[in-house]
């Protein structure tokens, strides 16, 4: 069953570790290389990363999230951690070709999750602004304060189309209060 | 909960959610009733990671880094799961201590069958060629099936399919194409082939070309990704179709090119042929 890897490595399967490298390396990888744009950098993360995934195994609840959304989650708050505690910053020659990319999401990502899927479609219905922002923030990793410089967008504002586009796409995918856990 | 308040929640949280939080925004987060903060940050938080793989394309990891990960997994005896996992001895293992957690029985069960795994690898990788070397010796050596070429393969898929579906290329908007052939796609097999005459060399350097499979099951704005390929200077390919996704009712195929590895997203500025779904046999 697609779902089940990590219940597998919780028992005690060997082969599921493996199993569950391989489905999801790629994933906690690309997640490692865009929000932290180092390939040593990202190297490290994804380390700790599955060290974590491993730890955390026996708290995933199917009935909360998908697999593939928790071990993001996971990775998440690694890679979170790594920005915050480096003095990574976007490079600004970067920055027109991010903030020029389309949010078209292509078949390639319909595999990812069914979240990812939700995701995209809310993103869809925001607002542009709205949208922009948390492209930035979330899938990019820039700061507040770096989003205001690149778009011209007062600090108030983005921090605003932040809450607000969060709490919209939320609500748009349909989630509840009663979401997965993840150990710290 | 005051308007102001619940809009300090929600920025505490989005931070958190995107950020994290340093220790004064902490402390000022901890001022709300936890059981809300934790239940509205997990959600927010499912958000937040659904919208980051949303956008993302998934590129593989590094085989090095892969096998790295791999040693230092539960399987190599370096329990990751304790990583102050307590040394065992068997009174402990016997008196059932309580010491044993189910996670560090877990690592070392882990390690445990990983190094059956690691032996079976062992035996398929060094012991069982030595064995067949040996059997070679006794045996009269045996011809290896020949590989078909990609015209041969393409033949065997149209004898043996029974859904083919066909396409004659057409031109696309880039200029000087004189491009000739067709495509085939089983649905039943979820294979095809796509074959060319007179589509130009392309630099694998520079681009290459990209099949984009329009599907009725998917949005228009989002074909499948047929895979990339690359055409020699003769021009006359056969190429199979390596779909991302099941694509079960194709009506219309284009080959763009694109910067080399391809696009997640493309912006069909080159398109250089196009084929829509004539027949089908049923």
């Amino acid at each position: 069953m697609a779902e089940a890897i990590l219940k597998r490595v919780a028992d005690g399967d060997a082969l599921a570790v493996q199993e569950c490298l391989k489905r999801y390396g790629g994933l906690v990888w690309s997640l490692a290389r865009k929000m932290l744009r180092n390939s040593d950098d990202a190297e490290d993360a994804v380390q700790e990363i599955f060290v974590d995934v491993w730890k955390n195994a026996a708290r995933f609840d199917e009935t909360k999230s998908s697999e593939t959304t928790f071990i993001a989650m996971i990775a998440r708050r690694r890679l979170i951690d790594k920005i915050r505690y480096s003095t990574r910053r976007i490079s600004a020659d970067s920055l027109d070709d991010v903030l020029l990319e389309p949010f078209t999401r292509a078949d390639k990502t319909l595999e990812i999750s069914i979240e990812a899927e939700q995701a995209a479609e809310a993103m869809r219905k925001l607002r542009p602004e709205q949208q922009q922002v948390l492209r930035l923030s979330i899938v990019q990793g820039m700061s507040h304060q770096e989003i205001s410089q690149a778009t011209g967008m007062p600090l108030g504002t983005v921090k605003t189309h932040a809450r607000r586009g969060l709490l919209q796409v939320r609500e748009l995918m349909g989630l509840n209060n009663d979401a997965q856990e993840v150990g710290a | 909960m005051k308007a102001e308040e619940k809009e300090l929640l929600y920025d505490l949280l989005t931070k958190r959610v995107i950020y994290g939080l340093d220790a004064e925004e902490q402390a000022e987060l901890n001022s709300f009733d936890p059981d809300v903060v934790e239940a509205e940050f997990r959600s927010l938080e499912i958000a937040a990671a659904a919208i980051s793989m949303a956008s993302l394309e998934v590129e593989p990891m590094p085989e090095h880094l892969a096998a790295s990960i791999l040693e230092n997994a539960p399987s190599a005896g370096q329990p990751a799961l304790e990583p102050a996992a307590p040394v065992f001895t068997a009174a402990d293992v016997f008196n059932k201590s309580p010491r044993t957690s189910i996670l560090g029985w877990l690592g070392w069960g882990v390690a445990a069958v990983l190094l059956v795994v690691l032996g079976l690898d062992v035996y398929h990788d060094r012991i069982e060629p030595r064995m067949e070397q040996a059997k070679t010796v006794e045996q009269p050596p045996q011809q290896q099936p020949r590989v078909l070429t990609p015209a041969e393969q393409r033949e065997q898929l149209m004898r043996s399919a029974p859904d083919m579906v066909s396409a004659s290329w057409a031109p696309g908007n880039m200029k000087d194409m004189q491009v000739s052939g067709d495509i085939v796609w089983s649905d039943a097999k979820q294979a095809g082939y796509m074959r060319f005459h007179g589509l130009p060399a392309n630099d694998p350097s520079k681009a290459t070309y990209q099949l984009w499979i329009f599907d009725q099951t998917q949005d228009k704005a989002t074909p499948i990704d047929g895979g990339t390929f690359d055409v020699d200077a003769t021009g006359d390919v056969v190429v199979p179709i390596n779909p991302r996704l099941h694509a079960t009712k194709p009506e219309m195929f284009a080959v763009t090119m694109e910067k080399p590895g391809g696009v997640v997203v493309s912006k069909r500025e080159k398109i250089a042929v196009l084929a829509k779904v004539e027949t089908q046999k049923s």
